[in-house]
């Protein structure tokens, strides 16, 4: 059973989607806990 | 094998200024972060207090490796749609281990170590066993990691092997002598976000490029095998990293040295988030390997196809990229891996087994001189790649422990959650399921190493409770009590 074209390209394009918004939710939390003094 | 100079991709002097211009600043940030550790727990646990931004990025960054980066198109290559599936499976790991990280926090408020668990939870004999477990691995993941970063700068810079290594592994040892986990942590960050946005940005240029219908349609004409759902190789190979990757985090220092370290209520949400978040790095990473038909690359070596196809969809830019992303992601896990690994020497060999009444400031330099000795170990076996039986690729070095790790799953949860686990059934279990395991590894291939290796052992410390449980007061984990200078004894009989 072979995956099709369209199947492949999107699962590939949803993980690279949430991979992208990652770093701005890190950055997003890291100024959260600075603000609040919470960083270590 | 030396990629020479003159086929690499990316000039020595760009590779050179690329690798100081790093290096100073992992060093100048872990001086920075640790000038005022004045503590062995200072230095190995970063004050205990690390909030939910930090802890989500080191968790992330530290399970984002240079295994990730490269071994998941390896495994693209090799195993097809499955191995990267697979290999994302490893997130499962982190997320399992988010309520365990709540636990230890609750029961374990001054613990410093894994060790300290299992010698209290199960007493001295499993403690040993476990011990073994762990470094061993411990020492084949610093390994396979030192060999990516040989690898990765001889594949696009053509310097070679030995002396890329060498300057990897010598950059992190300073910084994390330098800065303890409060460095590796503070670093780990910075290093996340240059890992995410490196490799989204090579996987959303070669979509651009090179296209899925053009990936599709070259596979389905060279390599069909790598798009069969029904690969029987590859499906075991997605069990078996489930399990691999859910034993690497359960019994690791590494993990455990953060659920110490993470703020009150900050465990659970940050292990989780890292899960999810990690989830689909290894697609990312890995999918791009199957491009290779498509773009008419010849991989001389599996390991790698992820830096020749970047440096073939994107020229120089992608293989600058690729090699910032992979350093980054060597550095984050080296580091950690240092940290949380002479802390389990110093704590539990050190500390444990050589100097019972050692003083906080004699842990707390015993711990420099770990990393220092640790990361000449490591020098020595990666400088000896593919010259040992064992140490060959970076796949098969990284495989060669899932027997290890697996076997201390069904130990470490059961220690956590059933008071009646049996410790001679914990230690046994540990036992038989490394030797079968690795009797399976040989037999039957890298694939189902760490599958035997956790059903073995679940067997036998069922059997073991069954026939002779034992009853544990969780208070008696609490007694994991540094500043009172006395060292608890086992316990359990």
């Amino acid at each position: 059973m072979m995956i099709s074209a369209g199947a492949l390209g999107t699962i590939v394009v949803i993980a690279t989607g949430v991979a992208t918004l990652a770093p701005i939710l890190l950055i997003a939390l890291f100024v959260h806990d600075w603000k609040r003094g919470r960083l270590w | 094998m030396n990629v020479p100079a003159d086929s690499a991709i990316l000039p020595p002097g760009i590779a050179w200024a690329l690798l100081a211009a790093f290096s100073v600043l992992w060093v100048a940030l872990g001086w920075y972060l640790g000038r005022n550790n004045k503590t062995a727990e200072d230095h190995m646990l970063a004050g205990r207090n690390v909030g939910l931004a930090l802890a989500t990025a080191t968790a992330m960054a530290t399970w984002v490796t240079a295994n990730t980066t490269m071994t998941a198109p390896q495994l693209a290559l090799q195993l097809g749609v499955w191995g990267m599936f697979g290999y994302s499976l490893g997130a499962l790991g982190l997320i399992l281990f988010a309520p365990l990280a709540r636990r230890i926090r609750e029961l374990m408020p001054h613990g410093f170590t894994s060790g300290d668990f299992i010698r209290l939870r199960f007493g001295k004999f499993t403690w040993r066993v476990f011990l073994v477990v762990s470094l061993i691995y411990a020492f084949g993941w610093l390994v396979s990691l030192a060999m990516a970063g040989g690898v990765l700068i001889n594949a696009l810079a053509g310097i070679d092997y030995r002396v890329g290594m060498t300057v990897i592994l010598t950059v992190c040892v300073l910084y994390t002598l330098l800065g303890g986990l409060r460095a590796v942590i503070g670093t780990d960050f910075v290093q996340t976000i240059i890992i995410i946005l490196g490799v989204t940005f090579i996987a959303w240029l070669t979509i651009d490029k090179v296209g899925f219908e053009a990936i599709h349609f070259n596979l389905m004409e060279e390599r069909p095998e790598l798009l069969n759902l029904l690969f029987p190789a590859a499906i075991m190979f997605l069990f078996n990293n489930l399990l691999f990757g859910v034993g690497e985090i359960f019994h690791s220092n590494v993990w455990w040295s953060r659920a110490f370290a993470f703020g009150r209520n900050v465990g659970f949400r940050a292990y989780l988030l890292a899960g999810l978040l990690w989830l689909p790095i290894p697609i990312v990473a890995g999918f791009v390997a199957l491009a290779t038909p498509a773009l008419g690359i010849n991989v001389p070596i599996a390991d790698m196809v992820g830096p020749l196809v970047a440096a073939e969809v994107l020229g120089l830019t992608g293989a600058i990229v690729v090699f910032i992303v992979v350093f980054a992601a060597l550095a984050s896990s080296l580091d950690s891996l240092l940290a949380a690994t002479s802390d389990l020497v110093t704590r539990d060999i050190y500390r444990g087994h050589l100097r019972p009444r050692a003083s906080e400031q004699e842990q707390f330099h015993a711990t420099k001189i770990m990393v220092v000795l640790l990361g000449l170990l490591t020098w020595v076996a990666a400088s000896y790649r593919g010259e040992i039986p064992v140490v060959g690729s970076l796949a098969a070095v990284l495989y060669f422990t899932g027997a290890f790790v697996a076997s201390a799953i069904w130990p470490v949860v059961a220690g956590l959650y059933w008071r009646r686990a049996n410790p001679m059934g914990a230690a046994l279990g540990m036992i038989a399921g490394t030797g079968l395991g690795l009797v399976s590894y040989f037999a039957i291939g890298f694939y189902v190493a760490a599958l035997v290796g956790a059903a073995v052992s679940l067997a036998v410390l069922l059997v073991f409770t069954w026939l002779a449980p034992r009853e544990f007061d969780w208070r008696r984990l609490a007694e994991a009590e540094p500043r009172n200078g006395a060292m608890a004894n086992g316990g359990a009989p």
